[in-house]
């Protein structure tokens, strides 16, 4: 629009005078500008071109701007400027394109929503983590616990299977050896022994390689005793684990074991001992009509 | 054409300093590149009308950044600073568009 204003206004006005009528105003407001633009030339190359007149148009002024370089303290304050408007722009496009600073340019609203989630997500890690870890604790109760239970059954069955007669026993006892060299000691007097025995807290008996268990029986046998079916000859060698200072005396006792013995010409020995192995083994078997009636 | 230079050698200098914005400066340097987008445009329209003035440029450069740049923390301390920019942002786009109007008038005639 200006610019047709501009080239009306010029139209009349012949070119060489006017510039310089023109340049001492300008030599105020504008220094370098009639140094820059001299004026005659410039409407020479316009005349066949442009009717308009011998004024730059916008497109002239701009070719003219950018070439020749000029050093002018107009350019060198403008290219300080633009020099400073681009440094800007680059450093804000590359600080904002930067991908781990993208919180960088981010608002005050976004960050704290941004944190407040952040805390949120942390929450519920934090939870989660605790019910994991009371999880594991869980387990590795149980597991201890099952542990724990596992090796009290084995104790249990150790010491069970000593009484059953299904394992090897050793510890202090005595040793009792009957010789009966005339054949009169009965089945009834070698139960009286073990009874004897067991009152004085025997916990393990074999009598000739038999283990002497809740379910022993003792039977007579020709000349020898039967247990449990096994016949056994004298001498009759029972191996005792037990108190052995409760154990001797509870057969030496006045009417006891070793005198009743004794009294049928048998011969009895008792020795005390700090290491009795009891290795005759029993099988274990499985009760056909008794049930435990626990739990 | 020194003026050319400079904002090439700028932006060169920009990308490969790539310097550390500091903290104070951060919120109020996207404004200002903006603002001093519209005066250079400005600058640039007013050189293809031939009344391009040294004097006025810098001054509208310098005011335009530091204005944008007030608006901007004026915004911030009112609790209103993401909409006070987009204004900013929207007067100095259109600002620039007329002004590239004008321009792209001088250097196509159309």
């Amino acid at each position: 629009m200006s610019q047709h204003e501009h080239d009306e206004s010029t139209r009349p006005s012949v070119s060489p005078p006017r510039t310089a009528p023109e340049s001492p105003p300008p030599a105020g407001l504008r220094r370098e500008l009639p140094a820059e633009v001299p004026a005659p030339a410039a409407a020479r190359q316009d005349v066949p071109q442009e009717p308009g007149g011998p004024a730059l148009t916008g497109r002239q002024r701009l070719v003219k701007g950018l070439w020749p370089p000029r050093v002018t303290r107009a350019q060198l304050i403008v290219a300080l400027l633009l020099f400073g408007l681009g440094f800007g722009l680059a450093v804000q496009v590359a600080s904002t394109s930067d991908t781990d600073s993208a919180l960088r340019g981010a608002r005050q609203e976004d960050l704290v929503r941004i944190l407040d989630e952040l805390d949120d997500r942390t929450e519920r890690l934090e939870d989660e983590k605790q019910g994991l870890e009371q999880q594991r604790d869980e387990l590795e109760n149980s597991s201890d616990q099952a542990e724990e239970a596992r090796k009290q059954t084995i104790e249990k069955e150790r010491q069970l299977g000593v009484l059953a007669g299904t394992v090897a026993a050793q510890g202090p006892g005595i040793t009792m050896t009957i010789e009966d060299t005339k054949g009169t000691v009965e089945a009834n007097m070698l139960l009286d022994a073990v009874q004897e025995l067991r009152a004085a807290g025997a916990e393990a008996i074999q009598v000739n390689g038999v283990r002497v268990v809740a379910g022993t029986y003792l039977t007579e046998s020709g000349n020898g005793v039967g247990v449990d079916g096994n016949k056994i000859t004298a001498p009759y060698r029972f191996k005792v684990i037990g108190k052995a200072q409760d154990l001797e005396p509870a057969l030496n006792i006045p009417g006891g074991v070793v005198q009743t013995l004794e009294k049928e010409q048998a011969t009895v020995t008792v020795e005390r001992s700090t290491k009795i192995v009891v290795d005759a083994l029993r099988a274990a078997k499985r009760p056909d009509y008794a049930r435990s009636s626990s739990q | 054409m020194i003026a050319v230079l400079g904002l090439v050698v700028g932006v060169v200098a920009g990308l490969l300093v790539r310097p550390e914005v500091p903290a104070v400066v951060e919120p109020y340097l996207p404004i200002a590149v903006v603002a001093a987008l519209d005066a250079v445009f400005g600058g640039l329209r007013a050189m293809l009308d031939g009344i391009f003035d040294d004097k006025v440029f810098v001054v509208s450069f310098l005011s335009n950044v530091v204005v944008a740049a007030l608006i901007v923390f004026l915004g911030d301390k009112l609790g209103v600073g993401a909409q006070l920019s987009t204004g900013v942002v929207v007067v100095l786009g259109i600002r620039i568009f007329s002004n590239a109007a004008a321009i792209r008038r001088h250097v196509f005639r159309a």
